[in-house]
């Protein structure tokens, strides 16, 4: 039997608190059984159904935008398992091969390129004053995982198994890399636009502020070699500080 | 007026504080967000839009990865920005003095949304076997009922991380303030550029692309060398 679109909605609004048990024991395995626990439920019923839910509260951990492409797949192979088909690969072993490398794509895409990228470009509207910069993020940010969260359930439910396919014919691992270079780029153009906005607010020689170049790289190389951000925030917030006060008795020396 | 604030800090702590692992996960919780909306809320915006743009960089680059909990951004912003209005009403001070001034004394009680979050998980850990033991007596609702209690723990983690750093704040700032106001104007435009470049160099040091500074360089010239001949 196929899932009515009540059931799939039903699944899909359960992803959205897939974390809310999240735990160092066995991670999203309880959010995973929750979610998927309307499509148990038309599929299976009495001691038939407590075994197969059993089996779905142990260890799981993908990604949580991913979440929903596995379970499609998983919801695939339950629905052939139930009408009596034995699958390729075992349902609980297919759980456990792709959750590790989709958990890898997705850190790398979205927290690290998506979220660097969509703050990146907010901030420039933030910079300029813009009090909507906020929902500027939020847009950006989110138009792909409600993109992934929707679209890959129902390719993953539609696949199955072959849902693996797809993401590797989309190149995901790929995309992961472009869009942390373009967050590059991006953070490059905002870090030049609050200088350059900076230095001329303060009247100072614009052209300055191409040096900042020099103390920021040095900042990547001591955050490469692990020295911690709080020091670092606070050695350079002292050092201004100082110099602010410094400048402005010479300031006040030389008019006397 | 003032406890009318903090409780108001508070519905946005829980909200944003959930939305980290919890519940729905669509970035409410960046400072970005969290800082504006704290600021709204408040009736000073233009505070909370300061607070999130030094803060949304600054950890940035700690990933949520696997079991690895980042310092809690969001409750030292949402914190942060509450103490500045407080501090900007009680002493009459405008400017971006009183945002920058709190959100530095806040940023290190981040580290204790660590903690707190470490602590949420742990409690956590005994549910699954809790639904377990709901499955063994066949009761299904019970074991989903044990999941939705996983929401309880992050939401006295996240108001726990709030009050702490919020009470911290409190206890330090207004005796620190008047001490520290007037030498802060000389440099607090200076450090309020300097922290998101701190937060966009700790990126560039760890963010896994090649040629990452290549890049950066680059483009940051090129933009430079554009707005200055333009």
């Amino acid at each position: 039997m196929a899932f009515s679109w009540k059931t799939k909605l039903h699944i899909w609004l359960r992803f959205l608190i897939l974390q809310a048990s999240w735990n160092f024991e066995r991670h999203q395995g309880l959010g995973f059984f929750y979610a998927l626990l309307p499509g148990l439920r038309k599929l299976y019923s009495g001691s038939q159904l407590l075994a197969v839910a059993r089996r779905y509260v142990g260890y799981f951990n993908t990604h949580p935008y991913l979440t929903p492409l596995v379970a499609g797949a998983v919801l695939k192979l339950e629905e052939k398992q139930a009408a009596g088909d034995t699958p390729a690969v075992d349902i609980d072993d297919f759980k456990e091969i792709v959750a590790a490398p989709y958990a890898a794509i997705g850190d790398a895409l979205f927290w690290g390129g998506l979220r660097p990228l969509a703050a990146g470009v907010s901030l420039f509207f933030a910079v300029k004053g813009f009090l909507w910069s906020s929902l500027v993020f939020l847009l950006l940010f989110n138009l792909v995982p409600f993109w992934f969260r929707t679209v890959f359930f129902a390719r993953g439910y539609r696949q199955g198994m072959n849902s693996v396919e797809f993401i590797q014919q989309n190149s995901l691992p790929d995309w992961a890399i472009h869009t942390k270079e373009a967050a590059v780029v991006v953070l490059g153009g905002l870090s030049a636009f609050m200088v350059f906005s900076h230095l001329g607010r303060q009247s100072v020689a614009t052209w300055l502020g191409l040096l900042t170049l020099l103390p920021m790289v040095l900042l990547a190389y001591l955050a490469r070699k692990g020295v911690s951000t709080l020091w670092m925030i606070y050695i350079i917030a002292l050092i201004i500080f100082m110099a602010g006060l410094f400048w402005a008795d010479v300031i006040q020396w030389l008019e006397m | 007026m003032i406890i009318q604030d903090l409780l108001l800090g508070a519905l946005v702590a829980l909200l944003c504080g959930l939305d980290r692992v919890a519940v729905l996960q669509i970035m409410i919780s960046r400072p970005l967000v969290a800082a504006p909306l704290t600021g709204m809320l408040l009736g000073q915006p233009l505070i909370g839009l300061q607070v999130g743009i030094m803060m949304e960089l600054l950890w940035l680059a700690r990933l949520p990865v696997g079991a690895a909990i980042p310092p809690d951004d969001t409750q030292v912003s949402i914190a942060a920005t509450v103490l500045a209005v407080t501090v900007a009403r009680m002493f009459a001070s405008s400017g971006p003095e009183p945002a920058l001034f709190c959100l530095l004394v806040t940023l290190p009680l981040g580290k204790l949304g660590q903690y707190f979050d470490h602590r949420a998980r742990r409690f956590n850990d005994h549910l699954p076997e809790l639904a377990e033991l709901a499955i063994e007596r066949g009761s299904l609702r019970g074991a989903e009922r044990q999941h939705l209690k996983g929401l309880l723990s992050f939401s006295v983690a996240a108001l726990s991380t709030y009050i702490v750093i919020l009470g911290g704040g409190l206890l330090i700032i207004p005796f620190l303030w008047p001490l520290i106001e007037e030498g802060l104007v000389y440099s607090s435009s200076w450090i309020q550029l300097a922290l998101p470049l701190i937060g966009v160099a700790v990126i560039l040091g760890t963010i896994n692309v090649s040629r990452s500074i290549t890049l950066f360089c680059a483009s940051f010239g090129m933009a430079f060398l554009l707005m200055w001949l333009v």
